[in-house]
């Protein structure tokens, strides 16, 4: 009975918290069906002027229709999906490398790694803009693909932690049972990782997502353009049509949410069975 | 320990496996890095070639007392950070490591400010601080206090912008944490129930060192991330009033994309990665001596 | 299970490598000509489309390929297009970095075309000497397309509920002084003014007009350093004055919630100075809410409101284009000789004599009606600015606002600095970066 009570309390609680973190959303989209001038009256209008009235969609409709924004959503999913994915490729086999295998230079490699996390992108940009330049992948997604699929700091530090939490029981079986080490990777520990692996999955699009800089740098083709920069087409010149950005702003959050909520079951899962309980 | 002699697979295997990352390190990452550090010994405006200047940049910095200004001003927006999102971001995962119904909502909606772009909470947010009319300084002022200039007072804007980062981000810091929470054996924690432990107590003597390798990582990225702060100061500040709020990411935008001094915002670059690196190299001294790995 | 998961992430490698690399734009066969052309204003997106239509249509054989970058990084692109001598056909220029492009030879020198051609019975001639001015060059770098102006903006309705006479051309500073006085009021009584008389900051469309309506200058042109006169002090301390002394506008911190543009609209000031390119926003975001007007800046006690605070956009030329008739030909068009009034902002001037001088410019059954006239009156009439090389970075500007001189003139009115110890400081540090450009 007082476990009940106490569970209560704590969704309360969270309810509470998370309001916090969900009202300016909130704000957002009402705001995202009120007509341009409105926006930002003050005294502040929290309820949209447009909703319930037959032009409730408008902002909506013109973000998709005239602004093209569905191609963008689809270029956006396409490009950091496969960025996604290859990051949780590239960051297993280096994070699993640099935990359970021994060769030298592996010290150097995980510095190296941590090392080129601490600068700040706008330094490396310029000479990054000029690598593409010269391999001539300008206004092509690659430079948006390729990296992602060759090396990935953040996400092969993750997992190399989370690869040496692994119990050294598992590993000692796999020793005794004679597997190489492909098999070690890919029967043992890989099994293992679907919570970090989700994780990174999700910050690793998510990250692609929101970025903002290298599209709109290495892509000028309107064709080509993401989600971000389609947003950015709302700031003008002189002025900033802030309820297509709002609803634009909206529309590029959903598919964030939908990709977190579905890997979330794999977060959730406990993947702590040990394996060797008897 | 390290059994270097008991290696279990072929010299090459390890090869295969970090060959892409050693080549997109090289290539993607360290030859920028390194043309970058070239660049701060020059002058250049993007427009013709850089002229090599030796120090004159580093010089420059070191007598404007603007910068220091700017390096103190990174260094506190870091601890603020680095402390509100451990912090946050642990309480959080343990508030939210239930199976209750519906929480799975509720992890949504917190999580929420991580994915919603810099530029609309910056909107947002800026709104919401208003000194007359936002709704902090509306429900300050019925409680009959008076209500502040969140960001345009000199000595409040840099903390309100890191408070707001801090808010944004703690989603991600949260779901890092529970996948640790999920990892840890449920059995310790079972069989310390019934030792009679409460949950306190279980929390900081299990659960905290259990955690250890995962607090680790996340206060290496947060501190990582702290310096990551650049499009939340343009959407909020930019930088003022009277560089306050300027750090030295913003300030490596100015002076690269405003001002298109390509070296100069090279070196104020690689002052930032200087003291990064000192704090992650902390960080890792601090590991060494309180985690035990793996082999 | 893990096996096909493998196969698909290489298939997925594998399309997903094709789909990038293979997505350029395909370039039109059998096409003898294709022109660049690069702008920065993604609003614009559409009519740039028709433009090139029609353009097209006219001119069988030549393709068009309009890039248009976001504001924010249309300068870096294009600085680095123009690092690799590629830079485009035709490309959007502005007033800020028309002196350092021409000095380091990246625009095509027009000479050899205005001189020759019709060019300046078809535009404006003096809008073209103005550019020519303001790169600081014997030549023709660019070909303007539109100017811009300030304006004193005001609030009829305002106006008349406080029983006063609308602002006219020949209005003194303490005319403006009082009536904002009058027009700064408490609607309701609470305590908070609901509306003030008027409103600024230290942006460069906001004080500038003052100073310049005064006789004054912040850059002395014969050193090339800040030692703005006592005529830009003057009109310096007048605005300041009316947020500190007379409080008839508020202090720009109390105004953070609020988008710029929106506190004339809203009915938050009663006056306003900004650029005419307003009228736009206005007429689509206003409508007939408020009746408004515009009249020139009111003239200082040491000048004249005949000079106006004004400068150009243009476009420029590469200078290694390899269709330089073709682009000159093209450049023309977009600059005002194939477009409507329609494709312009209301409010900008445009310098093709044609368009400046459509009936519909004065459009009276728009908000502000005949007003618009006044800036036909300014185009002709002389103007200046206080650009320089370095700009964005002393007076500070877009990412840079929060400092420059933008930054110490909000600092006086939020009472954080006094005016005086505002202005030592700032002269230092503007001068060092002067220094820089200007040895």
């Amino acid at each position: 009975m007082k476990q009940k009570t106490a569970d209560r309390y704590r969704l309360l609680f969270i309810a509470l918290v998370s309001a916090i973190y969900i009202f300016p959303f909130l704000w957002m989209v009402s705001n995202s069906f009120m007509s341009d001038k409105h926006i930002f009256s003050v005294p502040p209008k929290f309820i949209g002027d447009l909703l319930f009235t037959p032009q409730m969609f408008d902002n909506y409709k013109n973000v998709i229709t005239q602004y093209n924004f569905g191609r963008y959503t689809f270029n956006s999913i396409w490009v950091f999906t496969l960025a996604a994915v290859g990051q949780v490729v590239v960051c297993s086999l280096a994070g699993f490398a640099l935990s359970v295998m021994h060769f030298r230079g592996r010290n150097l490699i995980f510095s190296l790694l941590v090392i080129t996390l601490m600068i700040p992108v706008q330094v490396t940009i310029i000479p990054e803009y000029y690598l593409f330049l010269k391999l001539g992948w300008l206004d092509t997604y690659l430079p948006l693909i390729i990296p992602s699929f060759l090396a990935g700091a953040f996400g092969t530090f993750m997992l190399k932690e989370f690869f040496s939490q692994v119990p050294r029981a598992l590993f000692d079986a796999g020793i005794i049972d004679g597997v190489n080490a492909y098999q070690m990777f890919l029967r043992i520990y890989l099994p293992q990782s679907s919570s970090p692996s989700a994780t990174l999955f999700i910050i690793a699009f998510m990250n692609n997502w929101n970025d903002l800089l290298r599209p709109m740098l290495y892509i000028s083709s309107r064709k080509l353009y993401t989600v971000t920069v389609a947003l950015s087409q709302f700031q003008g010149q002189y002025e900033v049509r802030w309820n297509l950005l709002l609803a634009g702003s909206v529309l590029s959050v959903l598919p964030l949410i939908i990709v977190f909520a579905f890997s979330q079951r794999y977060i959730i899962e406990s993947t702590m069975s040990s394996g060797i309980k008897g | 320990m390290r059994q270097s002699s008991l290696r279990w697979h072929s010299k090459v295997t390890p090869w295969v496996f970090i060959l892409p990352t050693v080549i997109g390190l090289f290539v993607f990452k360290l030859l920028p890095i390194v043309s970058a550090l070239y660049l701060s010994f020059t002058e250049w405006s993007l427009l013709g070639s850089p002229h090599f200047i030796k120090l004159d940049n580093y010089r420059e910095l070191l007598a404007s007392d603007v910068f220091l200004r700017i390096v103190r001003n990174t260094v506190q927006f870091s601890l603020v950070y680095v402390i509100g999102s451990m912090a946050i971001g642990l309480a959080l995962a343990v508030l939210i490591n239930v199976k209750i119904r519906g929480i799975a909502f509720f992890r949504a909606a917190i999580y929420l400010p991580v994915v919603t772009s810099a530029v609309a909470v910056g909107i947002v947010w800026n709104w919401m601080l208003g000194p007359t009319y936002g709704v902090i300084n509306i429900f300050i002022e019925a409680i009959g206090l008076t209500p502040p200039y969140w960001l345009a007072d000199m000595k409040l804007a840099l903390n309100t912008v890191a408070v707001v980062q801090v808010w944004k981000m703690s989603g991600y810091y949260m779901i890092i944490f529970l996948a640790g929470l999920q990892n840890i054996n449920r059995d310790v924690l079972d069989s310390a129930r019934v030792d009679g432990a409460n949950a306190m107590q279980s929390f900081f003597r299990i659960t905290v060192p259990m955690l250890k390798s995962t607090i680790f990582f996340i206060l290496t990225i947060t501190i990582i991330d702290s310096f990551k702060n650049f499009e939340l100061i343009f959407a909020m500040t930019k930088g003022g009033p009277q560089n306050a709020s300027n750090t030295l990411v913003y300030d490596v935008y100015l002076n690269a994309f405003v001002y298109y001094r390509v070296g100069y915002a090279s070196a104020i670059a690689y002052v930032l990665f200087v003291i990064v690196g000192l704090m992650t190299i902390f960080n890792f001294y601090i590991r060494r001596h309180t985690v035990e790995s793996l082999d | 299970m893990k096996k096909r998961l493998a196969v698909l992430a290489v298939i997925l490698l594998i399309v997903g490598t094709l789909f990038a690399a293979g997505t350029k734009d395909a370039k039109a066969d059998g096409a003898p000509i294709t022109l660049e052309w690069w702008t920065w204003d993604p609003i614009m997106m559409e009519q740039n489309q028709q433009i090139i239509a029609a353009f097209e249509r006219d001119n069988p054989g030549v393709k068009i390929n309009n890039t248009i970058v976001g504001t924010t990084d249309y300068w870096t692109k294009i600085r680095i297009q123009a690092n690799q001598n590629k830079l485009p056909d035709v490309f959007t220029m502005s007033s800020g970095y028309v002196e350092e492009w021409a000095k380091e030879g990246l625009l095509y020198n027009l000479d050899s075309f205005v001189k020759s051609d019709d060019t300046f019975d078809l535009f404006y001639k003096s809008i073209f000497d103005t550019n020519k001015e303001i790169s600081n060059s014997d030549s023709y770098y660019a070909i303007p397309f539109a100017l811009v102006t300030t304006v004193l903006y005001y609030n009829k309705d305002a106006f008349d509920a406080a029983g006063l006479a609308y602002p006219n051309d020949s209005w003194t500073w303490d005319e403006f002084r009082s009536a904002a006085k009058k027009l700064t009021i408490d609607k309701n009584g609470d305590g908070k003014i609901d509306q003030w008389g008027y409103w600024f900051y230290g942006r460069y469309a906001h004080i500038e007009p003052w100073i310049f309506a005064n006789g004054g200058y912040l850059i002395d042109r014969s050193t090339m350093r800040f030692s703005p006169d006592k005529n830009a002090m003057a009109a310096m301390k007048m605005l300041t004055d009316l947020v500190l002394v007379d409080k008839s506008a508020p202090a720009p911190k109390d105004m953070s919630a609020f988008q710029q543009q929106d506190v004339f609209p809203q009915g938050v000031a009663a006056m306003w100075v900004d650029g005419s390119w307003f009228v736009d926003t206005f007429r689509k975001n206003v409508g007939d809410d408020i009746r408004w007007g515009i009249t020139r800046v009111p003239s200082g006690p040491n000048g004249s409101n005949t000079l106006t605070y004004g400068w150009p956009d243009s476009y420029a030329l590469a200078p290694n284009t390899k269709h330089p008739e073709m682009a000159w030909k093209f450049a023309r068009y977009v600059a005002g000789e194939g477009i409507g009034l329609d494709t312009y902002m209301a409010g900008k001037i445009p310098s093709a004599k044609k368009l400046a001088t459509d009936p519909l410019f004065s459009d009276p059954n728009q908000q502000p009606g005949k007003d618009m006239d006044l800036l036909i009156e300014q185009a002709a009439g002389p103007m200046t600015t206080s650009y320089s090389m370095g700009w964005s970075e002393w007076r500070g500007y877009g990412g840079s606002e929060a400092l420059g001189l933008n930054g110490t003139i909000d600092a006086i009115v939020n009472s954080l600095m006094s005016f005086d110890e505002a202005f030592k400081k700032s002269t230092d540090s503007i001068n060092a970066v002067l220094k820089r450009y200007y040895k």
